[in-house]
């Protein structure tokens, strides 16, 4: 159940890195021994790599952004299962699940990007705030996919993030949930008067994952060895409530790809805003 | 000075590659996998994607997939294996079973398909619902009526064997499990099973010839079910109303997953090959003989259904002679190499240098031929 709630940059697990690959493989190994004979080229060819790493470890300087995600509903942030909130059409409710997954992030000027295979799952049972590091500069805001793109929907079995232990892929339906909203509402005709939204859907156009851009009022800074905190809220009242009506008594349930999802995703657009920026000392 | 100080770095460097090689050493073994290179049929067209190009076909992953479709630990009780319900003696169905087992004595709401040739199949389940080969097992592992287990429990149980841990790093490069692994490996295994060589195949490449009665059953076949059962796969893979009555579980089918009305009712075109050792038929497996099979296309559609397939609105017409000459052509499309192929029944695990020399040989591969 650990990864159920880790919302944490994973590293692809399959995909050795290069520089770690050369190191532990016995390329290094073998090398030295054919060394052997020509014993004193070997000092000049690790100095010289020496020197070459110290080198571009000099030439970067940067600085760090921390992007903080917040749940919140009727101004407050959201506390899963002890609290109880109120849609705008006066259904109120609990959260006991609330996931997402994030791709695709970019900094727009600052050559920043996600590598394809990076995903986050953010997790409010789990809060862990994504951690990258940005050249030092003034920038204005930042963008992302609410969601997994297609290749990833539908290239056989993923990891880290994607991993499907964490409990957001349809195994009878193969694809990414990118937003999992459950709880329970008096409103609800489900069993239990359970609420699961199951958001999900890939292909042609049925596919629902969304590109959020999100743009600051005034630049904000990346200061060399600092350490910015960008806090994005997840605003639950603009997910009941934006291009779509969505009552919870008119679907409680939502589980598959399709018009039901699309009509959620609808209101993805405007469920982001960037709270706060601040300097950490 | 100089001298002095590249013999001490170099003996620095020595000693830290030792390390490195004693830190390499897991007892396992170094990694060596033994490539395992994918060959199509004489005949068979070109896969729509290659489900071998992001990984890749080797002894180790194949003989580590086979061990897990044959474990019953990917179970919750720790006896249904994927080969409780796919059994390689009956092409991979469940020789003789409407509906297949589950955990606590369930049973599941449809008849398992043959795994035959899912190479050359783009969507898996009878509604299609499985986009590609490594994550098909997610369904069965985790569906109450199937095999009831959850992912991170298969995984733990699996970590503590330490013949697992040996074969994933011989297939993996290092003991590591995970589910990605796991999926791969399964599919490497299944993925793998090839079946082109019936007594159709050996007569397509002139190394025999039907008999009065099969090539007249061939050419009805042609002639009235090839358009579906298309060949030399004998399935176009599509989803189509066959006819069928609604059953008792209300399944819809295809529609199910893309949630168009316009899908009701459609189930994937099961391929024929072996069909002749895949009864009961049908997505339900309600239909127990091919001559049965035949007697629903001839007198049993229902032709009111507004999805039904528009060949078959007019039903098929088949005089009785034509039905048991088709039932006979079926039946050269048994592929009993197959069916008895060692390399893909149960069976302790062999060291993979004994499996090489006596199971991959190139003149006993299937996909060679």
């Amino acid at each position: 159940m650990l990864f159920n709630t880790v919302a944490h940059k994973f590293n692809q697990g399959s995909i050795p890195k290069k520089g770690c690959n050369f190191f532990r493989g016995s390329f290094f190994v073998t090398f030295l021994e054919k060394q052997k004979s020509k014993i004193k080229v070997l000092p000049i060819f690790l100095s010289f790599q020496l020197l070459l790493a110290t080198s571009i470890a000099q030439n970067i300087k940067s600085g760090a952004l921390e992007i903080h995600f917040i749940h919140t509903a009727n101004g407050k942030e959201i506390s899963l299962r002890d609290s109880t909130y109120t849609n705008p059409f006066g259904e109120t409710y609990t959260v006991s699940k609330l996931r997402f997954y994030i791709g695709q992030l970019s900094v727009p000027g600052s050559g920043y990007k996600f590598g394809e295979d990076d995903y986050y799952l953010v997790n409010a049972a789990n809060e862990m705030p994504i951690e990258i590091s940005l050249k030092p500069g003034s920038y204005n805001g930042l963008q992302f996919l609410l969601g997994v793109d297609s290749l990833h929907n539908c290239s056989g079995a993923q990891t880290g993030a994607l991993d499907p232990m964490n409990d957001m892929f349809w195994t009878w339906n193969s694809g990414y949930v990118i937003y999992k909203l459950e709880g329970s509402s008096p409103a609800s005709t489900a069993d239990l008067n359970h609420i699961e939204h199951h958001v999900g859907g890939y292909k042609g156009e049925n596919n629902v994952a969304t590109p959020i851009k999100l743009t600051t009022t005034q630049p904000f800074r990346i200061l060399e060895n600092k350490t910015t905190v960008i806090v994005i809220e997840n605003n639950l009242d603009h997910y009941w409530k934006g291009q779509n009506d969505i009552k919870i008594s008119d679907g409680a349930l939502i589980m598959t790809p399709g018009p039901l999802s699309k009509k959620i995703a609808a209101n993805f657009s405007n469920l982001f805003t960037i709270k706060s920026i601040s300097l950490n000392p | 000075l100089k001298i002095i100080f590249s013999i001490c770095l170099v003996l620095l460097c020595l000693a830290g590659s030792l390390l490195i090689s004693a830190v390499k050493d897991d007892g396992y073994g170094p990694f060596k996998p033994t490539p395992l290179p994918f060959s199509i049929p004489q005949g068979f067209p070109k896969p729509t994607s290659d489900i071998f190009a992001k990984n890749k076909r080797t002894e180790e992953g194949f003989q580590l997939g086979k061990k897990l479709f044959y474990d019953g630990r990917l179970s919750k009780d720790g006896e249904i294996s994927c080969a409780t319900c796919h059994q390689p003696f009956a092409s991979f169905v469940t020789y003789d079973h409407d509906l297949s087992h589950g955990v606590n004595n369930s049973f599941s709401t449809r008849n398992a398909p043959a795994l035959v040739n899912l190479a050359w199949m783009p969507a898996l389940h009878w509604d299609g619902g499985i986009n590609h080969i490594e994550v098909q097992p997610l369904s069965p592992i985790t569906a109450h009526n199937e095999m009831g287990e959850k992912i991170d429990s298969v995984l733990a149980k699996l970590r503590k064997d330490t013949t697992y841990k040996r074969m994933f790093k011989a297939a993996f490069g290092d003991p590591a499990i995970n589910s990605q692994r796991m999926l791969k490996a399964i599919a490497q295994f299944t993925g793998s099973l090839v079946s082109a060589n019936s007594k159709y195949d050996r007569v397509k490449r002139g190394q025999a010839t039907f008999t009065a009665y099969e090539e007249r059953g061939y050419l009805t076949f042609k002639d009235k079910c090839a358009s579906c059962h298309t060949e030399p796969l004998f399935t176009d893979n599509s989803f189509r109303n066959n006819g069928l009555a609604l059953n008792r579980f209300h399944d819809i089918g295809r529609q199910q997953i893309t949630q168009l009305r316009s899908d009701s009712l459609k189930f994937k075109v099961p391929t024929l090959r072996n069909v002749q050792v895949t009864f009961p038929y049908m997505h339900d497996g309600h239909i127990f003989s091919l001559h049965k099979v035949l007697d629903h296309y001839m007198n049993n559609i229902i032709t009111s259904q507004p999805t039904l397939d528009p060949l078959l609105k007019n039903r098929i017409a088949l005089t009785l002679r034509e039905k048991n000459e088709l039932v006979y052509f079926l039946y050269t499309l048994t592929d009993s190499s197959f069916l008895k192929d060692p390399r893909y029944a149960p069976g302790m695990f062999t060291p993979t240098d004994r499996v090489r020399k006596t199971h991959v040989e190139p003149e006993e591969r299937h996909e060679g031929m």
